[in-house]
């Protein structure tokens, strides 16, 4: 019963979600300057960045596969938190989400990619974080430091800021870098999280968990009127009603404000009366 | 029937990830080579340490297959990616 009132707060939290990034970015900027850059965390933050508590997972995988390292780390923290929350981490904790999420409050025409191009994230994460680096090591141009635009924007932008402002010579990236860069400060005023939607490594990886974490959206289909609210509140192209675990969902919960309350966010831990999975035949056989 | 299925897998799953991480934190280590030359020392390092090496692309593996520190001194300030 504890653990159904946690989820309904969590629901709750949904309209206060940009306050609870905040809180998270605060904890990545590294506000006490601890630079505990031996621990990876489980969002897409650059560990170049002047402001940076912990390591990047998928720069430490990248660079682990140049040196043929196995990252223990990295790879267990990302799969602890892919199996418990999936892409909650997206909705709710990434710094370049929330970043992505602010631009997106511009008042401009958004188009919607392609469903397809989601897929781009699996080819993003085998081709630049696994096969490149462990084939070719870091020189190689398509390694995932050299083209990430989060690198670019976190790291280099502020060095080459302080280079300037220090008389020094400027160090610049590499043109690749610099173009998709562009190309991504461009595409946040016109498409919702471009980045995570089309070429996340990371959100590709937690994606992965979508349909098994302990922590997911559940459908009641006693609940449901089929009136497709969630699918107006969804921001992303998804059909919540039809999939609610989809992978190309972030979990930012907005789908849970439909009115009859039919999505929940639940835990496969929590206690039920009847699961929604062994509602559907009672109703249809109601029905008929 | 849905349902413990997806508890098991959720622990199931856990239970790998705890592992690997704890094997990381606590028990894994690699031979660095501190130089170039064949005579640099070799020591080990956990993979906390690594992990701080490599946000500032403090190693590389070199052609005999040794990883190798690309600094001397104090190490430098940010990644060069």
């Amino acid at each position: 019963m504890a653990m159904v009132k946690k989820n309904n707060l969590l629901s709750k939290l949904v309209p206060w979600r940009m306050w609870v990034q905040s809180i998270f970015l605060l904890v990545w900027l590294d506000p006490l300057a601890l630079r505990l850059h031996g621990m990876c965390c489980p969002v897409f933050h650059c560990y170049a960045c002047p402001l940076a508590t912990f390591a990047c997972p998928i720069g430490v995988i990248a660079q682990f596969g140049g040196i043929h390292i196995f990252p223990f780390i990295a790879i267990g923290l990302l799969v602890v938190v892919g199996v418990l929350f999936g892409s909650l981490v997206c909705g709710w904790a990434c710094p370049f989400g929330f970043l992505q999420d602010l631009a997106a409050r511009a008042p401009t025409r958004k188009f919607d990619p392609p469903k397809w191009t989601g897929h781009l994230r699996y080819v993003v994460l085998i081709v630049t974080v696994l096969a490149v680096p462990y084939l070719f090591g870091e020189g190689h141009p398509l390694f995932i430091c050299r083209i990430c635009p989060a690198g670019a924007l976190e790291a280099a932008v502020p060095n080459i800021t302080q280079q300037a402002i220090a008389g020094q010579t400027i160090v610049w990236p590499n043109a690749l870098k610099l173009t998709i860069l562009i190309l991504f400060l461009v595409a946040v005023f016109f498409v919702k999280r471009p980045w995570c939607r089309i070429l996340c490594p990371l959100g590709g990886f937690f994606s992965l968990f979508n349909r098994i974490s302990a922590f997911f959206l559940r459908l009641n289909p006693e609940k449901c009127n089929d009136c497709k609210r969630c699918h107006k509140l969804c921001e992303y192209g998804i059909q919540p009603q039809i999939s609610p675990n989809d992978s190309a969902c972030i979990r930012c919960l907005e789908c849970t404000r439909c009115g009859p309350e039919a999505l929940t966010f639940g835990s496969a831990f929590q206690h039920r009366e009847k699961p929604s999975a062994e509602l559907k035949p009672e109703r249809s056989q109601a029905n008929t | 029937m849905r349902t413990r299925g997806r508890q098991i897998s959720v622990l199931c799953i856990l239970f790998v990830g705890a592992v690997l991480f704890a094997y990381g934190l606590f028990f894994h280590s690699t031979a660095i080579s501190s130089g170039q030359d064949e005579d640099s020392a070799v020591y080990v390092q956990s993979e906390p340490a690594l992990i701080r090496e490599v946000s500032v692309g403090g190693l590389r593996r070199d052609e005999s297959g040794q990883v190798q520190k690309t600094y001397t001194g104090q190490p430098p300030s940010a990644c060069p990616t």
